[in-house]
């Protein structure tokens, strides 16, 4: 029975990559074709180590985890390939390095698979992973070695090499959430008192959602990272949530964080700025609101069908490889290759949750849950915060943002759900 | 936890839900507001990198043309002819926007015209739909234009009377529009300061957007109103000999150039250009009659000329001359309160010499689709009635006297029948405008002329006669025989 799932799994994972490689390679040739009006001599090298690494991992997925999901990888393939092909469009010299930071990635999904052979062993290191995830977050803090770029104090620089810790960390923390949650989730879910028709737990029980709050806070606050701060009490009230079956912590929480962030907005200018161009972009079109403003202009002139790969004026947009490459795809493919991209997210968070539900321990389970919470979270905030949903707060689109950290960091993320995925195809043999 | 799981699902589904609503809201229902937007130049842009139709002169000069470049523009404007046409065709620039017909006729040349589409092929094909404008001015006119003018600052203008074809529209100092269209954008920015600095002031299209004291050659249209008027006629008033005149309310007498002494009836006044006699009559007739004339001729108005900024000529309103004789006295003689263009000139030529109708004055001729087809050409319309056809005629023979014995010998186009009238407004320093209008031939006419030379030492009324008018003649020539019955 097996055998037969896990050839099909495979034989549909290495499908379903072909196809996002020719559609990859078919919009980096239109893209090209769209920027130079010829295509280029040295088509595609790096393009081309892109795929070939796909493939790579692939067949290392066949050989450390054959039973496993068949979807995730090439739909993150093929966000990869997307974001390759707008970050080589708009800067070469950042397309080589973000080649770099796919074979790096793909290295790091490879190495978890082989470092976790079950993702119950996680649950072994819980401390552990607390004291790195506490540490990753607090590490640019550190004089001397953290950096701060664009506002944010996000970045560590050691010699030539400088990444951001966070992007782990939000790995870490949940890895340790999951354990310990699960741990404590029957006494966090003892009902306290009845108020209306929320039960609450005993006040004494919202300790570490005290604590979650205050780290998010002096994330916000000291490393002036909003969008990580917002990231990571989400995904604790989600998994606090998931654990003990308790909505109270999520509507408790989410009153915290609510509080918190209207304190901050009249507390620092920097937050209340964002705030206010949320609000208003176009009476700060030409300096603060400018980002937003020129966003939206690309993302109006894509229209339906956008200009085309390579045809559109994407590049006025400050930080378009990172945090607004979104607004880039959305010019060039239109309605239709934005609303692609919110599908493709969909279809991750959709597996990543089926992953949950069919998982048969609760770390599993939690964990799955965590991580698929992480990856759906992060693009909404990002997306959300590109189009105006929510007020903008700088941090990197999933697989699709030029940027080396956020790319190993989700390749991690993603060798974990394919993980449990694979752990679940085992145990269904063992249990029947 | 697979319920919290399920509804997590169901949560991030409605997140996502609200981003596609909002993806929907950017790029389908307001996407044209956005577009249009004033800090978007992205339709700059793409109009920049789309073929564009060329801009060709009367006799199929080429004016101005897309060709392609290396930049990721693929297309840049250029200009053949340089500054001979930039007032007239305008400029394409990244930074300054557009101007003249690149402005006027963008639609055509752009292709945004709606015009038909056959099959659905070309939309998919993207064919351009581009067209070229064909414009009423010969080169060679427009040539022999600046050529007479020379270097030094003024205006030509030369119109068809019969139907409002601009022939020649020239004014110096110009500039080249092919570097303020360039792709090089930090270049043509350069350049567009460089304009913006210099003190004559090359960016101004003189000859339609800047205004002057007429001087005598107001003095037609003085004249058109007290024959209108029926007050004037060839005979009566014969207006005193004299050196000076003296307007009611003031002590401050009106002078002839020179000191001269003049005086008669209508057309000997106007054959000599006499100040003082001209003055009475704008007393005489009034106020009221004489800025309704002038606003009969297009003052006070925006002349419907198919290029973008043109200016109005101003004449003072009626109340304001109200107790104000020596203004007014001041005005009749084209000083004071009275402004106008040179092409506001060459149209009161142009509407004496058309028996009292102004027509619509115009660059374009015809519009032709890349395929040669006609899709517009211009239709002639009356801008103004200013006269009766008698009018007219009595007018167009004083006006042939002048050139004939008077003032504007030097006009005299051999061999053809011709008017005009000079015109020296006095700057009060030592300096003159020197002015002419005409036009010829004066028992059919083709062409009319209005010729400014700003600035010229001296104040006498030769002061036209002598430098505008051989300017106006080498030009009349040059125009009658490029623009044939």
């Amino acid at each position: 029975m097996i055998p037969v799932v896990q050839r099909v799994r495979r034989n549909t994972e290495l499908g379903l990559i072909v196809l996002g490689a020719v559609v990859t390679a078919g919009l980096y040739t239109l893209a090209s074709l769209g920027t130079t009006a010829n295509l280029p001599v040295d088509i595609g090298p790096f393009l081309g180590v892109v795929l070939a690494l796909l493939a790579g991992a692939h067949v290392a997925t066949r050989r450390l985890a054959p039973a496993s999901d068949g979807v995730l990888l090439p739909l993150a393939g093929l966000l990869n390939g997307l974001g390759y092909v707008w970050i080589a469009r708009l800067d070469p010299d950042l397309a080589a390095l973000q080649a770099v930071w796919t074979a790096v990635g793909i290295t790091a999904y490879v190495v978890t698979l082989v470092l976790v052979p079950k993702a119950r062993d996680l649950d072994r290191y819980r401390y552990t992973f607390m004291l790195i995830g506490i540490a990753l977050l607090l590490l640019p803090l550190v004089p001397g070695i953290g950096k701060t770029v664009n506002g944010a104090r996000i970045w560590l620089q050691l010699g030539p090499l400088s990444f951001q810790p966070g992007e782990f960390a939000k790995i870490v923390l949940a890895v340790f959430f999951a354990s310990y949650l699960v741990e404590k989730r029957e006494l966090l879910g003892m009902a306290g008192h009845r108020v209306g028709p929320v039960m609450l737990p005993e006040l004494r029980h919202f300790g570490p959602v005290l604590l979650a709050w205050g780290a998010s806070l002096l994330v916000m606050v000291l490393e002036r990272d909003l969008g990580s701060s917002l990231l990571f009490f989400a995904l604790f009230l989600v998994m606090l949530w998931v654990a003990t079956e308790r909505l109270s912590y999520l509507l408790v929480g989410g009153l915290l964080f609510a509080g918190g962030a209207v304190a901050a907005a009249s507390a620092f200018g920097h937050v209340r700025q964002r705030v206010d161009i949320w609000l208003d972009p176009w009476a700060a079109a030409t300096d603060q609101g400018f980002q937003l403003v020129q966003a939206t202009f690309a993302l109006a002139w894509g229209g339906i069908a956008g200009t085309g790969p390579g045809l559109g004026n994407p590049d006025r947009i400050p930080l378009v490889e990172t945090d607004f490459i979104f607004a880039a795809i959305g010019e060039e493919l239109g309605l239709l290759g934005s609303a692609g991209v919110l599908v493709t997210f969909l279809l991750m968070v959709g597996t990543g949750l089926r992953i949950a539900l069919a998982a048969h321990t609760p770390f599993n389970k939690l964990l799955a849950a965590g991580l698929t919470a992480i990856l759906g979270i992060q693009a909404f905030i990002i997306i959300g915060g590109v189009i105006r949903v929510v007020p903008l707060t700088g941090i990197t689109l999933p697989f699709v943002s030029y940027g080396g950290s956020s790319l190993v960091a989700n390749y991690v993320l993603l060798a974990l759900l394919i993980r449990i995925s694979a752990d679940n195809a085992e145990s269904e043999l063992q249990a029947p | 936890m697979n319920r919290q799981i399920r509804r997590l699902g169901i949560g991030l589904l409605v997140l996502y839900a609200a981003l596609f609503v909002q993806l929907n809201v950017i790029q389908v229902l307001r996407a044209d507001t956005y577009n249009d937007h004033p800090e978007n130049s992205r339709a700059v842009i793409r109009d920049f990198s789309r073929p564009r139709g060329q801009i060709l002169a009367a006799d199929g000069t080429v004016l101005a043309r897309s060709v392609p470049v290396d930049s990721p523009f693929k297309l840049q404007r250029e200009y053949p002819e340089g500054e001979l046409f930039a007032h007239v065709t305008g400029y394409f620039s990244l930074n300054a926007g557009t101007d003249g017909v690149e402005r006027t006729y963008n639609d055509a040349l752009a292709g945004h015209t709606g015009e038909r589409i056959e099959d659905i092929g070309e939309i998919l094909l993207g064919e351009p739909r581009t067209a070229d404008v064909s414009l009423t001015i010969p080169a060679d006119v427009q040539r022999v234009a600046r050529d007479a003018l020379g270097a030094t600052r003024g205006s030509v203008v030369a119109v068809d009377p019969r139907d409002g074809s601009v022939l020649a529209l020239w004014s110096f100092p110009s500039y080249d529009p092919n570097v303020l269209s360039s792709v090089d954008i930090d270049a043509a920015q350069e350049a567009r300061e460089r304009l913006l600095a210099d003190e004559a002031n090359p960016l101004l299209a003189r000859s339609y957007r800047e205004t002057y004291f007429p001087g005598s050659t107001f003095k037609v249209v003085t004249a058109a109103a007290g024959l209108a008027s029926g007050s004037v006629t060839t005979t009566s008033p014969v207006y005193p000999t004299s050196d000076a005149y003296v307007p009611p309310l003031t002590s401050q007498p009106i002078r002839n150039f020179g000191g001269a002494t003049c005086g008669g009836a209508f057309p000997d006044i106007l054959r000599v250009s006499c100040n003082t006699a001209f003055a009475q009559m704008g007393v005489d007739i009034g106020a009221e009659t004489l800025v309704t004339k002038a606003e009969e001729f297009g003052f006070n108005d925006v002349p419907p000329l198919d290029l973008p900024a043109a200016a109005a000529s101003p004449i003072g309103d009626v109340a304001s001359f109200q107790q104000n004789t020596p203004v007014l006295a001041m005005t009749a003689i084209g000083q004071n309160a009275v402004r106008s263009t040179p092409l506001q000139m060459a149209l009161v030529a142009a509407g004496v010499a058309n028996g009292g109708d102004v027509m619509v004055p115009h660059v374009m001729r015809e519009v032709r689709d890349n395929e040669g087809r006609v899709i517009d050409s211009w239709e002639p319309a009356s801008w103004t009635s200013a006269v009766r056809p008698d009018v007219a005629a009595t007018l167009t023979d004083a006006m042939r006297r002048v050139v004939e014995q008077g003032t504007a010998t030097r006009l005299a186009v051999p061999g053809v029948p011709t008017a005009g009238k000079t015109g020296t407004a006095q700057l009060g320093n030592g300096l003159s405008h020197a002015w002419i209008v005409g036009f010829a031939p004066a028992d059919a006419p083709r062409v009319a002329v209005a010729v400014i030379v700003e600035a010229q030492p001296g104040a006498s009324e030769q002061t036209g006669g002598q430098v505008a008018a051989p300017i106006a003649q080498t030009v009349l020539s040059a125009a009658l025989a490029a623009n044939p019955e």
